[in-house]
């Protein structure tokens, strides 16, 4: 029976899968290291990235398109009119919390807005700045 | 044998109309760019769910529920009579067929009401989820559905992808239907398209 505990402990851990903004950001921190070990998450580029126009989409050329220019209040998407609740964890708790749902976004979201996938060390970045604020 | 008629027309355009509104959906969920389509084939393929379970019940023969709705015992007796017998004829929709086509109706309406509330805003997160798991089973059954009918087709020497089209199967006159019902496609579209606008208001 004590043998389960640990066990049961991982279960419940894979089941809640909360994380802090922090402790995502370490995950992506730690995987962009893998290609590049000075590799350091910078808030700077993170902004640079976050209002980067790219070509994919004519409607929504950049994160700041639909998120609004400034993270830490509410944006409204361009394409479906939605309201969209603050990115920044700052000014939105549940925001970088759960790391199935970040990634299920950044795929989404890159593979639209950039035509391609995120780098770890642009989500990083992005992460970084979103933690900063402007 | 002699091909018959057993599929009426709003059997068959019902379900072209759900496979090309279910694909539809499929490739645009992950999309914003394409949301509003991606709520309007929903909507769609709600429609055509919703004059499907009234056909299953007014329709004709072999579209009425309990005609295909079979218990497990049958389901099973029919696989394994696919071993010893395969030949025998399966006019309608064959027990284990019969299920998937529950069982699509089911998550179609499922698939397509958690949606329109994730739409709607209504619900939350764990809505969209099950929006996005009830989907993916549903893409599941699509294939079972698919394989099963490649398994039919061949154990019965019969192209069941074709009857789907001309509505016509190897079966006893007896078995067929009379009226193919072509007056009932302009109802089907009609539920479909108003099912589709109401949804994607």
């Amino acid at each position: 029976m004590k043998a389960l505990i640990p066990v049961m402990l991982g279960l419940f851990a894979v089941a809640a899968q909360a994380a802090t903004p922090n402790e995502i950001l370490a995950g992506y921190r730690a995987e962009a290291a893998k290609h590049n070990p000075r590799y350091q998450p910078s808030a700077e580029l993170g902004a640079q990235f976050y209002t980067r126009l790219f070509s994919a989409s004519a409607k929504m050329p950049s994160c700041s398109s639909c998120h609004g220019d400034d993270p830490s209040r509410s944006g409204s998407h361009v394409v479906t009119g939605k309201a969209i609740g603050p990115l920044a964890p700052g000014a939105n708790a549940e925001r970088f919390t759960d790391p199935a749902k970040v990634e299920k976004w950044f795929r989404r979201n890159c593979g639209e807005v950039l035509g391609r996938a995120c780098s770890a060390a642009e989500k990083a970045d992005l992460i970084a700045f979103l933690m900063r604020g402007r | 044998m002699n091909r018959i008629l057993v599929w009426d027309w709003p059997v068959r355009i019902g379900h072209w109309l759900l496979v090309g509104a279910f694909a539809l959906a499929w490739l645009t969920g992950d999309s914003e760019t394409w949301r509003r389509i991606h709520v309007w084939a929903g909507g769609t393929l709600v429609g055509v769910v919703l004059f499907r379970l009234l056909w299953g019940l007014v329709g004709t023969r072999h579209a009425r529920f309990a005609r295909f709705v079979r218990g497990p015992a049958a389901v099973k007796a029919y696989l394994l009579g696919l071993f010893t017998h395969p030949r025998a004829e399966q006019p309608g929709h064959n027990p284990a067929g019969g299920w998937a086509i529950v069982a699509l109706l089911s998550l179609g309406l499922l698939t397509g009401v958690s949606g329109w509330l994730t739409d709607q805003e209504i619900g939350g997160e764990w809505l969209e989820e099950a929006h996005e798991a009830l989907a993916s089973t549903m893409l599941t059954v699509v294939f079972l559905h698919v394989i099963g009918v490649l398994i039919g087709s061949l154990a019965h020497g019969e192209n069941l992808v074709r009857a789907m089209f001309t509505g016509r199967k190897r079966g006893d006159a007896d078995a067929a239907i009379v009226n193919a019902r072509p007056f009932a496609v302009p109802l089907l579209l009609a539920c479909a398209a108003v099912c589709a606008w109401w949804l994607a208001r």
